[in-house]
């Protein structure tokens, strides 16, 4: 018997992880989220109810699928939260959950501890209720998140806190990181880029940080300057989504990844084997090595 | 070990199949093994399916042998290693007390 972090051999096309968007429900506003578009009323009636949720988590346990993130909008803002994410646990999955932490009180906290995650990732915005709540535009959000992360730690559950650099709270980026660094056990990640929201608006570009600013950023820290060099990097491998990762909207469609979502499979009509496998090959990405597609291929040699 | 011996898998232990591999994922974890998880060769999944709560590792045994194609003593070793490494992380235990030896 072999004790492992990740499973060694696996076809080159298995539906091992699986980020799920399980809501567009925020109690915050942040200012670059891109779900916050869908946070209304007419399209969370549209979102998946628990039962097709479960049946959904069912399909992907009996296919093979390890990795389970479940993100939003802000996953615990579901009521049925708990029961999809316990359910989650006892079938098996290595369940990552992001929250912004602030509907975690002791109650919720607990039950996290009954059934731990396997890594919990909280989004702290700054360093100050100040900036904070300028990016979550939420008054008192700021201790809520400090309760939930005192909260968790106390409970040994794995976590990690986040954030992601904006005009906002730039100047707050590495005290987050500090304070991560000071509570022992606890990862810390940045993000710095940001996205179009879902309905195609374009509100949060307002926040992002210009080049010179990212630099400037990245070079007061060594770690965060070593992954900026790992990113800039012109041979980074091949998109691998659709291959062994995959995404599911709200809605229930299965699309390659978050970040691409033109292309989606039904899952509310359709059997989470055929989308994954028959379906979703098909599906285009630009970042994706072009496979090849005929017998025969005109090469030019350079001698 | 104790060929009358029951033993039964511990419920804060998952097995799941993925990709052909038998994997058991801790359910119940602390904080210094929530990155684990353990994979389980042919022999030590075959093992785990017989382990029921029902079955004494004589019967086992016996099954095993009529089976595959593998020697008693042989089958033996490999038993005694995969109970050692289940017990160490608390996937089974044992639900009889018996009269026979132990260890």
């Amino acid at each position: 018997m072999v004790p492992l972090d990740k499973i060694r051999s696996l076809p080159e096309r298995f539906p091992l992880s699986c980020q799920w968007e399980i809501t567009c429900r925020c109690n915050l506003r942040c200012a670059m989220c891109y779900t916050n578009c869908l946070n209304r009323q007419e399209f969370i009636r549209r979102e998946l109810s628990t039962a097709e949720m479960l049946r959904i988590l069912d399909e992907m346990a009996d296919a093979g699928t390890l990795e389970l993130c479940l993100t939003g909008g802000e996953p615990l803002s579901r009521p049925d939260f708990f029961l999809i994410y316990e359910q989650a646990v006892r079938r098996g999955f290595l369940v990552t959950v992001f929250t912004n932490g602030t509907l975690i009180t002791d109650s919720e906290a607990d039950r996290f501890a009954a059934l731990p995650p396997h890594r919990i990732e909280v989004s702290l915005h700054g360093s100050t209720p100040q900036t904070f709540e300028r990016v979550t535009q939420h008054q008192g959000s700021y201790h809520r998140c400090l309760r939930a992360i005192r909260l968790l730690l106390d409970r040994h559950l794995p976590l990690t806190l986040k954030t992601t650099a904006l005009s906002l709270n730039q100047h707050e980026i590495l005290s987050i990181k500090q304070y991560a660094a000071s509570l022992g056990s606890v990862r810390f990640k940045l993000g710095q880029d940001l996205r179009s929201e879902l309905d195609g608006g374009a509100g949060p570009f307002r926040y992002a940080l210009s080049e010179t600013e990212r630099q400037e950023l990245n070079r007061k820290d060594p770690l965060l300057w070593e992954e900026a060099c790992r990113q800039s990097q012109t041979d980074l491998p091949p998109c691998r989504s659709g291959m062994q990762k995959f995404h599911i909207d709200a809605y229930g469609g299965m699309q390659l990844c978050s970040g691409n979502r033109r292309q989606s499979y039904d899952l509310r009509n359709g059997s989470f084997r055929e989308g994954f496998f028959e379906v979703l090959p098909a599906f285009a990405c630009e970042h994706k090595k072009p496979e090849l597609s005929a017998l025969l291929q005109l090469m030019t040699h350079r001698g | 070990m104790n060929p009358a011996a029951i033993y039964t898998h511990n419920s804060d232990y998952v097995q799941r199949d993925v990709a052909g591999e038998c994997i058991l994922v801790p359910i119940r974890r602390n904080l210094t093994e929530s990155n684990s998880i353990y994979v389980l060769n042919e022999t030590g999944a075959a093992l785990w399916r017989r382990i029921d709560g029902i079955r004494s590792l004589q019967t086992i045994a016996n099954e095993f042998v009529e089976e595959y194609d593998v020697t008693a003593e042989q089958f033996h070793q490999d038993l005694q290693t995969l109970l050692t490494d289940l017990l160490s992380i608390h996937a089974i235990h044992e639900v009889t007390v018996t009269d026979g030896p132990t260890g």
